[in-house]
């Protein structure tokens, strides 16, 4: 049964999520930034569940107090969870580094990024580099290759067998002769790693 | 005062080189370097009647000398021959320095893409 919210009775749970916070806050060890979320978290949770609060029952506070504690166990274990699948460690770029008052994000290099953790080996430099050569190799292609590229950026080789620029067979000739051509402007697998293949 | 010599790199492959292996030469290359790409007689090797080859190593060796071919037009190496005994040539290309083009850019070449 739902029961209108006195000022006080919001008031309770205010401070009931703000202690249930601290305290998970406290046992997962996690980086200040996070406290807010996790009241933000935890509130929202009692606000959803109070159409099921009936004050024959108890009191807001102990209403409150249970709907927390069910929360912070869930929350507790989806952290637990992820932490395992990272190998026992936080990983929020906030958290400061042991042995530095820095956080964690202002000491990670570009090569320890979210990228490089897909197995993307990128840094700037290695940026810079890919697109000054795609620029040199698209400015040498004939301006029919060049279409056929930008072509094949947002669409399938069936999209554009369909859209009349040939068939499928030959536009997969096309591309495998392209494949050549931009290896031979520099886009394409290196020399050194094929001889030594 | 001696002026000195540029070390060109000459590279003869072990084996039979594929197309795309003679295309990642060819990016590498330095000007003057120099890659044997084939041994043999080209014109009979990559005739199905006379050439000793299998028609995949046939057929691989095709493409590879057309290549040499079409990096030649483009500018990209010299086509050489060296005698090496009867009927038996050494096919090489020789790297020249990379023409030069203004760079495009490829955003620039999607977004009028997409605008046409």
């Amino acid at each position: 049964m739902y029961t209108p919210l006195s000022p006080s009775d919001l008031a309770t749970l205010i401070d009931e999520a703000d202690r249930a916070a601290r305290r998970l806050h406290r046992k997962l060890a996690l980086p200040a930034a996070d406290l807010d979320d996790l009241r933000q978290d935890l509130l929202i949770d009692v606000i959803c569940r109070l159409p099921g609060f009936d004050k024959r029952r108890g009191t807001i506070g102990a209403f409150a107090g249970i709907v927390l504690r069910n929360r912070s166990s869930r929350i507790a274990i989806q952290h637990h969870r992820q932490r395992r699948a990272r190998g026992g460690t936080v990983l929020s770029l906030d958290a400061p580094v042991a042995g530095s008052g820095e956080p964690l994000g202002c000491l990670l290099a570009e090569t320890d990024g979210l990228a490089a953790w897909h197995g993307q080996d990128r840094d700037t430099q290695a940026d810079i580099q890919t697109r000054e050569a795609v620029q040199s190799a698209l400015a040498r292609l004939p301006e029919a290759d060049r279409r056929f590229c930008c072509a094949l950026a947002h669409r399938s080789v069936t999209a554009l067998a369909a859209e009349g620029f040939g068939s499928r067979s030959s536009l997969y000739r096309r591309l495998a002769d392209l494949r050549h051509v931009l290896t031979a402007y520099g886009l394409g697998p290196c020399w050194d790693d094929l001889a030594a293949a | 005062m001696f002026m000195g010599k540029t070390p060109f790199i000459t590279v003869r492959a072990s084996r039979p080189l594929s197309e795309i292996e003679f295309c990642a030469w060819v990016a590498q290359a330095a000007p003057g370097d120099r890659l044997e790409y084939h041994r043999g007689y080209l014109v009979l090797d990559t005739y199905p009647l006379f050439s000793a080859l299998d028609d995949k190593a046939r057929g691989e060796l095709a493409r590879l000398a057309a290549r040499a071919f079409w990096a030649a037009e483009q500018g990209l190496v010299h086509l050489v021959q060296a005698r090496v005994g009867p009927d038996r040539f050494a096919y090489i290309a020789v790297a020249r320095p990379k023409p030069k083009a203004a760079a495009v850019s490829l955003s620039a070449l999607l977004l009028d893409a997409q605008a046409a």
